[in-house]
């Protein structure tokens, strides 16, 4: 029974960490900050591929 | 930070230089659950869509996958200041939006020759236009319909304000002159870097919005045929689409259109699987012809941008071929019924009453829901959302086959834009007016898009019409995918000088006038 | 050169919209059909009883008020076709038939019909609008046929009591072909190495069968043709290379007169209200009624952008290579008029196939309606024509 009540706790903290977590990325908008950082990495990766240009 | 619609200072979430907002809004514990909930969601969509190794890999090969990066903010910008009903509305309609594009792209990266090189799955594809009906595609369910453009520029310059403008650069260095539409301009370019997937056993082009649109594909299909080895059938659907003498024409152009895409994929006409499309196609207009009536009363429920881009999607894209989107009407219709029962409202006062006409700025698709929250201007209904609601038949009987090639070719030739600007003024100039006494709306917002000719070309007979009417038309210039052009910013104070000076009115949220968002996704 | 007979006489002709031939042929009781696009079959306006005058804008000036009506972003052809029509210049018309070949055209019509600016005092008169194919196929001639028999003749036949019978037609192209033939032999002329007419001359002459009724033009444009038989060319001529023009909508013999002073001698007309394909005879057997013929044939020479499919998109650059052999071309000038779409796309696809795949010199430009004396022009030609000059002298020392 202690195990159980173990397990189910630490599952209920997991969550609370997960919920704490993805809420605070969702609330502060961290998600769109990240990858607002991430996108002119990937503009100048695009600017060095070879392309066949032509119509 | 409230429950209360409209508590909210809009504009503060804002930060000048920032692509992104500062935070997300506080709703209230219930809405707020919800709408993280749904951003839960799209994010597992987005999570799924990455695992697969070949998505990765396109990601690093096409410029135009860098937008994607920008999804759960373009959920964010629709749903400005929702609560309740209309926050769940908007959501129903944007998360099966993105999860069908999200399929979109995985399937285009499945049989693209550069990155997933499945051949089998591309001998099933039928490559389509961003802009074109795709009525056509009703009795291949074991087809795949796919569009290039509608992820590479569509879907994308509504994810980020500046998407295109590196194609239609590209596109001028080419020598295409400056003042096309930049739509077809855009898709053009994408060809031109040789930025699009490789894929499929044909093609059906159309002769769509434009004379812009038409010419560009011309360019695409220049690569797809002489290249590629994509045979391309182009359907010409006629311009004088109300006309009966043409009829005859348009349902000719769509029995060879199935002809050749039975030619080229060995698959065969399904009709049972047409008319149970048909019937979904019933369903939707059903639906969207109730939200319109409810529009018509002091208590809109799905307006703004809520209807123009679901209803862009679900008439002309989807078309009755993804059952997912009848389940999504009903939901809708549901809590459109539920909110008007209530006589709930979507801001906390309305003040005028508006007919969006014109075709909307791509780069800016939620003016909407930003002239009802600064300015408390309901738009009522939009150009793009009144469509065909004609009927389908959808009973097998071998008299409705033959009328199902014209119910096909009509809704060909009534795809989304070109109803309105083809078909001679009275489609676009006549029934502006017949709709503004139906909708008892007191102002017109007239998108005036520079590059669309058809539209351009009435300038002068909406003013005067407006003139003689005695409603007040506000011109909204706007250059549809080129934010160089004309900012949002520019596109918001033709709006505040007219509310301001002709009005003589205080925006309902005065941190909403100007806002910080040029650099802005 | 000797000034050719009857060059002014073609000119004056197009100085106004309502010139004398017009004025005389209604005089005669023929009535005058007003046309704008090239997809409008020809001899189908010109039945007996009837004449057919495509409608143009000269000595344009402001374009205030069209500007107006249709803003800045359609293109000037438009614009001044519809400022003309305000200012009355159209009301000589007894009515207009126009395809929707293009939103701007279109465009322009409907503003002419809902601002009443035609048909004044004109009980019978009438606009109609017509759908016309884009792609040959025989869907797109079924519908060519159905639309010229609903939008041309019958309504030519109820309110004006045109006989509209096959003999009939028949007899009107044999008259258009008659032009058609005057109009070739003459521009064969081009083909010389030292040609007796020039690009300008020949321009004013094409332009002027589009404008006049055929039967009053056709005695002058015989002797032309007589004229030029004995006609000795400048022994120097001179030009410094041979270009031919391709594009959109030029009704400005200005254009063509500003290329040639720049030093290119225009020895090909590939644009709307140009020769080629524009006054190709019409060939009829009398196996098939003359209207399906007559359809057959707009539909197959079209070489308008707005053919959508893939034979004919591809074959408007092979005619253009095809032309450019047969008239001896050094270059290529692929014009379009600002803001128009269809040629802005066709244009780029044209400049660039023809230098690329078929390597002829090739200079893309745009320009406005009326062009007047721009030197902005002359100087991206006098440039090319510099540049044709290097590439033959270049090729020559590589020929040894």
């Amino acid at each position: 029974m202690m195990t159980f009540l173990h397990i189910l706790k630490v599952i209920a903290i997991v969550i609370a960490a997960l919920f704490a977590l993805t809420f605070t990325v969702y609330i502060f908008n961290l998600d769109m900050k990240l990858t607002a950082a991430i996108e002119p990495w990937l503009l100048k990766h695009y600017d060095k591929i070879d392309r066949d240009q032509h119509l | 930070m409230a429950k209360q619609v409209g508590a909210d200072r809009l504009g503060d979430f804002y930060k000048e230089g920032s692509k992104v907002r500062k935070r997300r809004e506080w709703r209230g514990l219930a809405d707020t659950m919800y709408d993280y909930s749904r951003w839960l969601k799209i994010m597992m969509t987005l999570g799924k869509f990455v695992m697969k190794p070949r998505n990765v890999k396109a990601m690093f090969r096409y410029r135009w996958m860098a937008n994607y990066l920008a999804v759960p903010m373009m959920v964010d910008r629709h749903t400005q200041g929702l609560r309740g009903e209309y926050l769940r509305i908007c959501h129903e309609e944007q998360d099966l939006v993105i999860d069908d594009v999200a399929k979109l792209l995985d399937s285009l990266f499945r049989g693209d020759r550069r990155i997933g090189n499945d051949k089998k799955f591309s001998d099933k594809v039928v490559l389509v236009d961003e802009n074109e009906m795709t009525a056509v595609m009703m009795g291949f369910p074991t087809l795949k319909c796919l569009s290039r453009e509608t992820p590479s520029t569509y879907v994308s310059v509504l994810l980020n304000q500046y998407a295109a403008c590196h194609y239609i650069d590209v596109a001028q260095e080419f020598g295409l002159a400056g003042d096309v539409c930049p739509m077809p301009e855009a898709e053009a370019g994408v060809s031109i870097d040789d930025d699009a997937p490789v894929l499929g056993a044909c093609a059906i082009q159309c002769n769509t919005t434009c004379d812009g649109s038409l010419l560009g594909n011309g360019v695409i299909s220049q690569r797809l045929e002489h290249e590629d080895g994509i045979p391309v059938f182009q359907l010409a659907a006629p311009l004088r689409h109300r006309e009966d003498d043409v009829q005859e024409y348009a349902a000719q152009e769509i029995r060879n259109a199935i002809a050749f895409i039975e030619k080229h994929t060995g698959v065969k006409w399904d009709w049972d699987a047409y008319f149970e499309c048909a019937k979904r196609v019933n369903y939707a207009t059903e639906c969207r012809q109730e939200w319109l009536e409810m529009n018509r009363t002091p208590y809109p429920q799905v307006f703004g941008s809520n209807l123009a881009l679901y209803t862009e999607t679900n008439y002309m894209a989807i078309c009755g071929r993804v059952a997912a989107f009848e389940k999504a009407d009903r939901k809708i219709t549901k809590l459109a019924r539920q909110a008007y029962a209530k006589k709930k409202m979507a801001a906390k006062e309305y003040r005028h009453r508006a007919i969006v006409w014109g075709v909307q700025s791509h780069y800016y698709m939620d003016f909407l829901v930003w002239l009802l929250n600064c300015w408390g201007i309901v738009p009522l209904t939009d150009m793009l959302s009144m469509v065909s609601t004609k009927k389908l038949v959808t009973e097998d009987t071998p008299e409705n086959r033959e009328q199902a090639i014209y119910d096909m070719a009509w809704l060909t030739e009534n795809m989304i834009m070109r109803n309105r600007t083809h078909g001679g003024y009275k489609v676009l100039l006549d029934e502006l007016w017949e709709f503004v006494e139906m909708f008892n709306a007191d102002m017109v917002i007239l998108w005036e898009h520079m590059s669309c000719k058809a539209l351009d070309g009435m300038h002068g007979l909406f003013e005067e019409k407006a003139r003689e009417k005695g409603i007040n038309l506000v011109w909204v210039t706007h250059d549809l995918f080129d934010p160089r052009i004309i900012s949002r910013q520019g596109v918001r104070d033709q709006i505040n000088s007219y509310m301001r000076t002709v009005f003589n009115e205080e925006p309902i949220d005065p941190s909403l006038e100007v806002l910080p968002d040029d650099k802005s996704w | 050169m000797k000034d050719l007979k009857h060059l002014i006489y073609f000119e004056n002709l197009l100085l106004e919209a309502n010139n004398e031939l017009v004025q005389k042929a209604q005089a005669d009781g023929r009535i005058c059909v007003a046309y704008t696009c090239e997809n409008t079959p020809e001899p189908l306006l010109n039945l007996e009883g009837a004449f057919s005058a495509r409608l143009r804008a000269p000595r344009t000036g402001s374009l205030d008020i069209s500007t107006y009506y249709m803003t800045s972003f359609l293109c000037e052809y438009s614009r001044a076709l519809l400022e003309r029509a305000i200012e009355g210049g159209y009301n000589f018309a007894d009515c207009i038939i126009t395809p929707d070949g293009c939103s701007m055209m279109n465009r322009c019509i409907e503003n002419m019909e809902l601002l009443k600016t035609m048909g004044q005092g004109k009980d019978k008169f009438f606009f109609e609008y017509m759908e016309i194919p884009m792609k040959a196929d025989d869907n797109g001639l079924n519908l060519y046929v159905l639309q010229c028999k609903n939008h041309i003749l019958t309504p030519l036949h109820e309110k004006y009591g045109i006989d509209i019978s096959d003999a009939a037609i028949r007899k009107a192209v044999a008259e258009h072909n008659e032009i058609c033939e005057l109009i070739r032999a003459i521009g064969d002329y081009r083909k010389e190495v030292n040609p007796r007419i020039t690009g300008y001359e020949f321009n004013v002459i094409t332009l002027a069968t589009y404008v006049a009724p055929k039967y009053l033009i056709k005695d002058k444009l015989k002797e032309t043709l007589e004229e030029l038989k004995t006609r000795e060319p400048d022994e120097n001529s001179k030009f410094r290379a041979r270009v031919m023009v391709v594009g959109s909508e030029v009704d400005d013999t200005d254009f063509i007169k500003l290329i040639e002073e720049s030093g290119a001698y225009v020895c090909a007309d590939r644009f709307c209200y140009g020769s080629l394909p524009g006054r190709n005879p019409i060939v009829l057997n009398d196996d098939e009624d003359a209207l399906t013929q007559i359809c057959r044939a707009y539909m197959n020479k079209g070489e308008c952008p707005r053919f959508m499919n893939t034979d004919k998109m591809d074959h408007r650059r092979i005619y253009v290579d095809e032309l450019a052999k047969e008239y001896k071309a050094d270059g290529i000038i692929y014009e379009q008029m600002k803001f128009c779409d269809p040629w802005a796309y066709e244009k780029m696809m044209g400049s660039h196939i023809l230098n690329e795949k078929y390597g002829y010199p090739v200079l893309a430009v745009d320009r406005p309606y009326s062009i007047g004396n721009s030197g902005q022009m002359q100087t991206r030609v006098q440039a090319f024509v510099e540049s044709i000059e290097i590439k033959n002298i270049q090729r020559g020392n590589a020929n040894g």
